[in-house]
């Protein structure tokens, strides 16, 4: 068993035992409570420059199955966790926890105390860490220079648009760095969907004359996206139904004059009771946000909070009030997490319903 | 918002059996605490003698009396409650409740039942109507049918397919169930049910024998809100009750989609019934597909209800009663020690759980040990690590009872028999499984064998090979490093080197690998929980601290088994409640899921470890105890903890070995309490005794006062007295006498047995659990005693009868012996 | 036995999109007013104005319509029956205000026909909308509804029924074969 170690911006070391690849990486440390699905985890594209810490102290029980990836080619850091488990059986196809990362080039520790590790992120906040062989003085100094990239999106999100062939509404969904569940959900619901880039314009996308657009989630901060992408929302928001999702909704807010801030500790997990405002009912969800989009920002004019975190009362769903166009922070395809908000996918394909059934009766 | 109610009457759980131990009264505790939040007034019906929640109960409002419909009924229609919770006294409780609603008393009584409405409790109670609702809201259940002939059994299995289970219904036999996996299977087993039905009715069902167990607990309060605390994974498969199984938390085995719709289901069950409060379902799911059934809705306190709360470190009952009275998450307000945002946190773990069942095959040898759909167990244990080998191994550790600090072996089993064990598995499934293992069977070969999935057999195999590991690298700090991994104590290390303790505790100190406790919270890190459950592990943060001031370390009696133990337990929750008076910080160590004693407000500190020496030395070494208490009956433990000088030990409740006897039998006793060199009579008994045996291990039941008390009594406690020496006898002390004419001659001598301890403080007003913590600790005040106390004034006879297990466990057994108790009820008989 | 088409979750969703564009649609809620139809209408009405108060912090009027007395296909004696003698509970004015009727199913389309009689003999408002939490065709008349909850294309053999929990201990839309 080879030891590496996870070194800390704080100058912290942790020891721990290598599995998986034996990359050197350096990227943003960041704690996940959610209790299932560390596939789905690991393969989210929001977890580039990432490395993740699970709190869940055992993961790889049931290996890996080709129906739960998230995303293709996972852009992950790393994998902390205090111990796994290197299994690949099970009744469906799959392979073991180290395989996949090694495939990927992912490097995980573990033996890691990740208890004390995630008391730590929340006492002193985000901090960036690299996985490394020796934590000598050169490591630290490296790690101090390391300036992790911000052209996130654009590595993660397809260059080229693909279509996702069905026989229902016709949904484009803006590639930001897309997690399958979205698509899955969509699929779900017979939608005839067509990936486009990040960077489509909006005549591209009215071009394929949507019934719903569809923002999608992905990595780092909205703010590293260009101009032309808020210009992109507000002139495609007004002309068919629109649902953002993530950094889609931070996007989404932005477009409409709100503003977004990076939080202390980023939140992963699906613990948090998320308030929707307008029946006062709580529920749960997977949450993996660094930002979040200031309440004091919104334009009531505009938009109306739907939805809001009660713990740290972050803004959690946002709707236009002239447009069918609305946002989560939250992952309501509950991959991984609880699926309590999937009925968001219903609100979608029901709003795009109605619009072609009233188009087709106006008289 | 919440409706404020005045009088809430509480039904308790009754006597200990077979299903159900003390957590039924430690949920009723934990009511009662936050009852009292709302000021309601709380009328308690419950006949167990080692019921905790009474005892905190005024008197006038504590009816010991059997929980059945007709005392309840009149308790109702004496105090005019407005309102009835009955989710913690079980499905008795809950059945009551039915009647209740259904015979009218409730709307003539204008009193509201909490937790479900009448409407929907009868759709849990009528399995019809469950089914019914659950197909409604397109839940899968069980497919069943009743047939009067082959023809429709063939149409029903060609709807459903093999495997079915065909059972006669108003059978000449024992009801005999037949899995058949075929036509032919089925022919015969048609043909033999149809032989044997009075009615000439068979049922069939679809056979689900060998899917995945899981269970899932969710809360939801009145606006429809609802949160899941956390899902449990029965490692056995569906075919043994889930009493009866070894259970994980959180679940080990299913991906993220198969478990967000068995929680997705669960919800959908809690709207339907509209529950306000907890509910359990229990799901048995497929290991080939995502394919699932509902097997049982319990929108009640149930066992795994309540370890889901100890496996989470949720506060459970105490939102759960407040839900039920109908304030919803965001209402309710904790105790500070908790974060303002815990009662709608959904928990998440950080840890890992597992419980083991105890059998009471020791002491009832003369029954089917076949673990099946029947439940059999008594007790069980849990440990709790960051590692799932570690959790197992402290489980494994704490129910395979051995007073040293070893893991025993089924090494001496032959091979026929360890295959026969893993198709029909006894109590000691989990030494088979590692035996098996280590024989050499393949991980494939055993999970086909046993239907149990292939990870556990992977964690028991890393858990020998670890074993194996540490064996053969005796001494060795890597060695140590991976025992304490894997959950091996420094008691078990030094064990297996056959070193002393100290040995390794030192090579510890050098190697800087010293134990750390882990906070059991239900965040996982995210806030500052003081919830102080802890579980050892060693890694770098220690979140366990000393208190300053006076500190007790109570020892716990660990799991429960037949005997004394229930009363055990209510035994240390009163040196708890004793101590804590006494104005003693407590710390409580336990392996007891359902313990009353590791109720949270019950003690400042709990460790949920194995009660084995080496663990006991690393928590006194963090807290530094002033005192520590240990029960009488751990011999070598106590031993090995005297070598160790400095350590203030109190040994209580006492040890029985110290009796003496004359002769074996007796029919009255008189109890004493002695102080140094005085004696105070406590009162008199006389024993039943049955088919005249009055042997002491067949008397289980008994009376206070003794019978012609008017005429003897004081004749007796003056032989009683001049029996016992002070020097060798103090505290509650037992004098023993046979009976022969007007003639008493003393028997034997010894200390006030468990039971009978709660008896007399049930019964004589005096709590002598106190009194004996007070006497320890020097701070007894006799003059106070002596006022309290009057022997002479009897009023009523107060009778204790035991209850065994023996209907449960199938057995045609009648009589029991005291080592066969499983519980007891108490009762009063004026004088005539 | 009836299947569920609509449950719990899937009900309240849809009550909540309806409110959604109900705002879009009047820019905002500036003189709006529910009228719910009796019986099941007036619960739905009911729970959309929770949900406009939840939002906007107003509180919108809710009307109750008893259209009883004013449909077609039912024989009475005379048409002209008083309004304010029937069981309608309407204590505001609703001259110039936007109204939205709510309905939980829109079928032939004569209750809502009757509805708007009876709101016409109310009085004037600007404009009147119609809120149905379902739609199973079959019109007889030529009336839509500019908010449906679900469209459920039914037989008229079927039946659609509507429970809310207020009266019926449950939320639930069920299709009777």
């Amino acid at each position: 068993m080879t030891q590496r170690y996870l070194i800390l911006e704080d100058g912290s070391a942790y020891p721990g035992k290598a599995f998986g690849s034996l990359a050197t990486t350096t990227g943003e440390l960041v704690a996940n409570s959610t209790m299932n699905g560390y596939q789905e985890i690991i393969s989210n594209q929001i977890y580039h420059n990432q490395i993740i810490v699970f709190t869940q102290s055992s993961i790889g029980n049931t290996g890996l199955d080709q129906n739960a990836y998230e995303s293709i080619l996972p852009s992950a850091k790393g994998v902390i966790v205090r111990e796994y488990e290197n299994l690949a059986t099970d009744h469906f196809k799959r392979i073991s926890l180290d395989r996949y990362l090694k495939q990927h080039k992912i490097p995980g520790i573990y033996d890691v105390d990740t208890r004390e590790l995630r008391h730590r992120l929340q006492k002193y906040g985000n901090m960036k860490a690299s996985i490394v062989d020796v934590a000598d003085d050169h490591a630290f100094d490296q790690l101090h220079a390391t300036v992790l990239t911000n052209q996130q999106v654009a590595q993660v999100a397809t260059p080229k648009p693909y279509p996702n062939p069905d026989e229902g509404d016709n949904v484009v969904v803006v590639d930001f760095g897309l997690k399958s569940g979205i698509l899955r959900e969509l699929s779900r619901r017979n939608c005839n969907v067509t990936v486009v880039p990040w960077n489509a314009s909006s005549e591209m996308i009215l071009d394929l004359d949507p019934d719903g657009i569809v923002l999608s989630t992905g990595p780092g901060a909205p703010s590293n996206l260009p101009q032309s992408v808020l210009k992109m929302i507000e002139e495609v928001q007004s002309q068919a139904p629109l649902f953002a999702i993530g950094l889609g909704h931070e996007l989404f807010a932005l477009a409409n004059d709100a503003s977004v801030y990076q939080l202390r500790v980023e939140h992963h997990g699906a613990n948090h009771p998320i308030r929707e405002i307008i029946t006062n009912e709580i529920f749960y969800s997977g949450q993996e946000q660094g930002y979040a989009v200031d309440p004091k920002s919104i334009d009531h004019a505009k938009l109306f909070i739907t939805h809001i975190d009660l713990v740290n009362g972050t803004v959690q769903g946002l709707r236009h009030r002239d447009f069918p166009a609305f946002s989560v922070q939250f992952s309501p395809d509950g991959a991984p997490g609880p699926k309590d908000s999937v009925g968001l996918f219903d609100d979608f394909t029901e709003i795009m319903e109605r619009r072609r059934v009233d188009n087709g009766n106006s008289f | 918002m919440a409706i404020v109610f005045n009088k809430v009457l509480l039904l308790g759980g009754g006597p200990t059996s077979i299903g159900h131990e003390n957590e039924l009264d430690a949920a009723a505790f934990e009511r009662l605490i936050a009852l009292r939040k709302t000021g309601a007034q709380i009328i308690y019906v419950d006949d167990n003698p080692f019921s905790v929640t009474s005892e905190e109960i005024q008197p006038a409002n504590v009816y010991v009396q059997q929980v059945n419909f007709k005392n309840v009924v009149n308790i109702i229609e004496k105090e005019q409650p407005d309102a009835i919770m009955a989710t913690t006294g079980g499905l008795n409780a809950m059945q009551i409740a039915w009647q209740l609603s259904e015979s009218g008393v409730l709307s003539a009584n204008n009193v509201t039942l909490l937790g479900i409405k009448p409407a929907d409790l009868r759709k849990v109670i009528d399995n019809q109507k469950l089914r019914d609702l659950l197909t409604e809201i397109s839940e899968k259940v069980i497919a069943s049918k009743i047939v009067a002939d082959d023809s429709e059994a063939m149409d029903f299995v060609r709807e459903v397919g093999f495997p079915v289970i065909v059972k006669p219904i108003s059978a000449s036999h024992d009801t005999s169930r037949f899995i058949c996996n075929n036509t032919d299977e089925l022919e015969d087993a048609l043909d033999v049910s149809f032989k044997r039905t009075y009615i000439k009715r068979c049922s069939i069902e679809q056979s689900i024998v060998g899917y995945k167990e899981i269970e899932m607990v969710g809360v939801r309060d009145t606006n429809g809100n609802k949160m899941l605390i956390t899902g449990l994974e029965d490692m056995d498969p569906i075919g043994i009750h889930s009493g009866d199984s070894i259970i994980f938390a959180p679940t080990q085995t299913l991906i993220n989609e198969e478990y967000q719709a068995l929680r997705t289901a669960t919800f959908r069950i809690m709207d339907a019934l509209n529950v306000t409060g907890t509910c359990h379902v229990q799901f048995a799911q497929s290991r080939t597909d995502s394919n699932y059934f509902v097997t049982k809705v319990s929108p009640f306190f149930t066992r795994n209800t309540l370890l889901a709360a100890k496996a989470t470190g949720y506060p459970l009952t105490y939102v759960s009663s407040f839900l039920e009275l109908g304030y919803t998450f965001t209402e309710i307000k904790l105790p500070t020690k908790y974060s303002k945002y815990l009662p709608f946190m959904e928990p998440t773990m950080d840890h890992v759980l597992v419980r083991i069942p105890l059998w009471p095959f020791r002491d009832i040898n003369d029954v089917d040990q076949h673990l099946n759909t029947l439940m059999k167990s008594v007790g069980s244990t849990i440990g709790v690590g960051r590692t799932v080998e570690e959790a197992i191994i402290k489980s494994m550790h704490s129910s395979q009872f051995s007073p040293r600090d070893i893991l025993p072996s089924v090494s001496k089993v032959d091979d026929d028999d360890v295959i026969n064990q893993l198709i029909h598995p006894l109590a000691s499934r989990i030494l088979i499984l590692m035996e098996a293992l280590r024989r050499g069977f393949s991980i494939d070969e055993l999970s086909e064998l046993t239907r149990i999935d292939r990870f556990y057999f992977y964690k028991l195999n890393q858990l020998l090979r670890a074993q194996d590991y540490v064996i053969n690298n005796p001494m060795s700090p890597h060695s140590v490093q991976v025992g304490h991994k894997y959950g091996f104590g420094d008691g078990m290390l030094a064990e297996l080197w056959n070193v002393n303790i100290s040995e390794i505790t030192r090579m510890n100190r050098n190697t800087k690998q010293p134990v750390t406790y882990k906070e059991i919270e239900p965040s996982a890190g995210e806030f500052i929980e003081a919830t102080n459950i802890f579980y050892s592990s060693y890694e770098l943060e220690n979140e366990s601290q000393p208190f300053s001031g006076k500190t007790a370390l109570v020892i716990g009696r660990g799991g429960n088994q037949l005997g004394p133990n229930s009363a055990a337990d209510y035994y240390t929750t009163q040196i708890l409640i004793s101590l804590k008076k006494a104005g003693y910080k407590t710390i409580i160590m336990n392996t007891n899921p359902n313990a009353v004693s590791l109720t949270p407000q019950l003690s400042d500190k709990q460790y949920i470890e194995p009660i084995q020496l080496g663990n006991i030395l690393n928590i006194i070494n963090v807290d530094q105890p002033d005192v520590v208490f240990l029960p009488g009956n751990r011999h070598y433990l106590s031993k090995q903890l005297k070598q160790f000088t400095g350590l203030n030990m109190v040994v209580l409740p006492p040890d029985q070995k110290v009796a003496i006897y004359k002769e074996q039998e007796a029919t009255a006793a008189v109890d004493l309490f002695i102080q140094d060199d005085e004696i105070i009579p406590v009162t008199t008994l006389s024993f039943f005794n049955h088919n005249n045996r009055m042997d002491l291990h067949h008397i289980n039941d008994y009376q206070e006062p003794m019978s012609h008390w008017e005429t003897d009594e004081q004749s007796l406690i003056k032989q009683a007295i001049s029996s016992v020496d002070p020097t060798e006898w103090q505290g509650l002390v037992q004098v023993l006498f046979d009976q022969s004419g007007s003639e008493y001659t003393c028997t034997g001598i010894r200390p006030v047995r468990i039971t009978e301890t709660a008896f007399l403080t049930k019964t004589t007003g005096v709590n002598w659990i106190n009194v004996l913590v007070r006497k320890y600790l020097g701070l007894l005040d006799m003059a106070s005693l002596r006022e309290q106390l009057r022997p002479a004034e009897h009023k009523r006879y107060s009778i204790m009868t035991a209850k065994f297990p023996f209907k449960e466990l199938q057995s045609n057994r009648q009589e029991g012996t005291t080592k066969q108790e499983v519980g007891a009820s108490l009762s009063f008989k004026n004088f005539e | 036995m009836g299947k569920i088409i609509l449950d719990k979750m899937a009900m309240q969703r849809a009550l909540t999109r309806i409110t959604y564009e109900i705002v879009e649609k009047n820019k905002g809620v500036e003189d709006l007013v529910l009228i719910g139809i009796k019986t099941r209408g007036i619960f739905l009405a009911n729970r959309i104005a929770d949900r406009l108060q939840q939002l906007e912090n107003v509180t919108i009027p809710v009307g109750e319509l008893d259209i009883t007395n004013y449909r077609d296909d039912i024989e009475h004696d005379s048409m002209s029956i008083d309004v304010k003698m029937s069981n309608n509970k309407i204590d505001f004015s609703i001259e110039g205000k936007r109204v939205i009727l709510v309905d939980d199913v829109l079928y032939t389309g004569r209750t809502v026909r009757a509805a708007l009689s009876a709101v016409m003999d109310l009085g004037r408002p600007k404009s009147i909308n119609l809120a149905v939490l379902v739609d199973r065709g079959h019109r007889e008349l030529p009336i839509r509804a500019d908010f449906v909850g679900k469209n459920i294309p039914s037989s008229q053999k079927e039946q659609i029924k509507v429970y809310v929990s207020e009266i019926d201990d449950k939320d639930a839309v069920e299709l009777i074969k």
